[in-house]
């Protein structure tokens, strides 16, 4: 079994080394893991030689964005990357600011190797501590992908999620911005046989992670994208 | 002559000042357009009766709304336009840029590349 992880990084220094060391040293756990990281513009550059050697059981892609395109459009890239560099039994999204747990990640790939085609993590279900603030976006994240998809999940803009081969095929993103966690839903959503599970994770919450996360405002840029999108854009 | 008056012809003026230095040496034919538009607006600020006959012509009661109706429906339609050519040139960026990295992507080697040693200075 191979599994490959999409990881989309800015700015994340000492946070995505741990991150990606964590993930190799459990690479046996996941059978095969291939990291397809996606440096979103950080300054400094991410270098390949911050993360650990590949081995038989890892090993660590790395691509740039020359400039700053946001987490959708590097998960977008890390998806072409994945799905031309080989084949795989399930695919991982992953935060690379320490927030997810290498063993949410492998609860995810179980998901799908247990046929499930489309995995989503659940900070509420559970035992995240979520601070109050963020808890009651999430629900207005959760209102709002309900509206959009009509699928009623227990949480929302939850990075850590799991794709068989065949979803992840189906899922071109087009949102560059936070605006694709709302569209991955969307798109799911679309397929015609799926088997969607929803898998309880543990987020950590640092105060860089809240500081970096998701603002009332962003909220509003949400939407703005979403609307742009679908007028302009191509919708799923 | 009202202060109202006066800080419209103004600022309309002022404008087109700045506008002729600032495009001073280029292509001047937007500013032709800019001017000529800008003495209309002038010459219904001199006389605002004119645009109240005009509306009366074409059966609309006051003329704010013979020139405010235009004025929206014109830029309505250049706030979608303008909206539209930003995305365009967006997903453009974001394809070329995917594209690069798609390209440049690198994968770590069994063995690390020996480091570069200076031969002299």
């Amino acid at each position: 079994m191979t599994v490959a992880i999409l990881m989309p990084v800015r700015n994340e220094g000492d946070r995505a080394k741990e991150t990606v060391a964590s993930i190799c040293s459990h690479a046996e756990d996941f059978g095969n893991v291939v990291v397809y990281l996606v440096d979103d513009g950080s300054q400094p550059a991410v270098a390949l030689s911050d993360f650990p050697l590949q081995n038989g059981r890892f090993r660590l892609v790395l691509a740039r964005h020359a400039v700053n395109l946001g987490q959708g459009a590097a998960l977008e890239t890390a998806r072409q990357l994945a799905l031309s560099g080989g084949q795989f039994s399930a695919c991982i999204t992953m935060d690379s600011d320490g927030q997810h747990s290498v063993e949410g990640a492998l609860a995810m790939a179980h998901a799908i190797f247990d046929g499930a085609d489309v995995a989503f993590g659940s900070r509420f279900l559970g035992r995240s501590k979520v601070p109050p603030a963020r808890r009651l976006l999430l629900q207005a994240a959760r209102l709002l992908d309900w509206v959009v998809s009509g699928m009623r999940l227990s949480d929302a803009h939850n990075g850590l999620r799991g794709f068989s081969a065949s979803a992840l095929a189906k899922l071109k993103l087009k949102q560059d911005r936070m605006a694709h966690a709302t569209e991955i839903t969307l798109r799911v959503s679309k397929f015609t046989h799926r088997n969607i599970v929803e898998i309880p994770v543990l987020i950590r919450y640092s105060p860089d992670s809240l500081a970096k996360g998701q603002r009332a405002f962003g909220a509003l840029t949400i939407i703005e994208d979403l609307l742009t999108q679908y007028l302009f854009g191509e919708v799923p | 002559m009202s202060a109202a008056t006066i800080l419209l012809l103004a600022l309309i003026f002022g404008l087109v000042f700045f506008d002729v230095i600032k495009q001073l040496g280029s292509n001047r034919r937007s500013l032709y357009l800019e001017v000529a538009v800008f003495l209309v607006g002038a010459f219904f600020i001199l006389i605002p009766n004119s645009a109240t006959q005009l509306a009366h012509l074409v059966g609309i009661g006051r003329g704010a709304d013979f020139l405010l109706y235009p004025i929206v429906i014109w830029l309505t339609r250049e706030s979608l336009l303008n909206r539209r050519r930003h995305f365009e040139s967006s997903t453009r960026i974001t394809e070329l840029t995917r594209a690069l990295a798609v390209a440049t992507a690198r994968e770590q080697t069994r063995s690390p590349m020996p480091p570069v040693h200076k031969l002299s200075d």
